[in-house]
């Protein structure tokens, strides 16, 4: 049943796959510690978005099963997004950059 | 009925396009401010998506914690980064681009709420009625799954947040004392 629009799966699943590549590409790629970053939120936002997409499917039976796993993927990130904006305050008050090929402090 | 379901249409895949341009754009932009904004932009447009999904909570979880909070709090720390605000001032276009986008999107979102409370309001019933909202209809809504089968990861959750609000203030703290330590 591949149905386009916003009753079908398909668009939420592209839209999940290409978040899910561009987190990838950017946690790789950025040598900066908040693309990296930037990278994570986008990769846990496709998990919440197929969780969702995929929970509908019960969706007649009253399950919001799925939503509920996406309020934990927010929160996950919440979270996640703390503890590491704290740690790049504090490796940026040591080393005064936070650029990951450069910052070697937390390596000794 | 054909122009509010064509309207509809394009309104879900305005969001797919917002979706999928801001996390391309987000990956691979230079500048690591225009990067965050196009991560915002992303974020808003997967909110949109979710309420083409019937999870208006979601959505507006979605809003307030991660648009209003996260993005602000990565914001912030954007602007530790040195030669961040030189070269948003040498393309000021990107900016302004960038929000009409953003005023776009919220535009629409607010139109699709606009309909869901016209429907509602014509029909004179709570919610969506070929589906099931977070707030109301036929089975346990998200509140009765947390506090009954997902009591335990909602607990862990709660643990989670407590530790990494702990976690945060024990790092900032320590990594304050340790340049005096080192110069004196």
């Amino acid at each position: 049943m591949v149905e386009l629009g916003p009753d079908g799966l398909t668009g939420y699943l592209v839209a999940a796959a290409v978040l899910f590549v561009a987190g990838v590409f950017a946690a790789v790629a950025r040598r900066n510690a908040i693309g990296v970053l930037i990278g994570i939120e986008l990769m846990l936002n496709a998990a919440a978005l197929q969780f969702t997409a995929y929970g509908r499917i019960h969706a007649a039976t009253g399950d919001v099963q799925g939503q509920t796993a996406g309020v934990f993927v927010v929160v996950v990130a919440a979270a996640e997004a703390v503890v590491a904006l704290a740690l790049l305050f504090a490796v940026y008050r040591s080393a005064h950059d936070i650029d990951l090929e450069k910052t070697r402090e937390l390596h000794s | 009925m054909i122009a509010a379901g064509v309207f509809e249409l394009g309104l879900f895949w305005t969001c797919c396009l917002v979706v999928i341009a801001g996390a391309l754009g987000a990956a691979t932009v230079r500048n690591l401010f225009h990067a965050v904004l196009l991560l915002g932009l992303s974020l808003t447009g997967v909110a949109g998506l979710y309420l083409y999904l019937d999870a208006a909570y979601l959505a507006c979880v979605q809003i307030v914690v991660y648009v209003g909070g996260v993005l602000v709090l990565i914001l912030f720390a954007t602007l530790f980064s040195a030669d961040v605000m030189g070269s948003v001032q040498r393309a000021p276009r990107w900016l302004v681009a960038t929000g009409l986008l953003a005023a776009a999107i919220a535009a629409g979102v607010a139109t699709r709420i606009a309909q869901d409370a016209l429907r509602t309001v014509s029909r004179g019933t709570a919610g969506p009625a070929h589906g099931v909202d977070a707030i109301g209809g036929p089975g346990p809504g998200i509140g009765e799954l947390l506090l009954g089968p997902w009591l335990v990861p909602f607990l862990c959750a709660g643990v989670l947040l407590t530790v990494a609000l702990i976690g945060a203030v024990a790092t900032v703290k320590r990594f304050r004392r340790s340049p005096g330590a080192r110069h004196g």
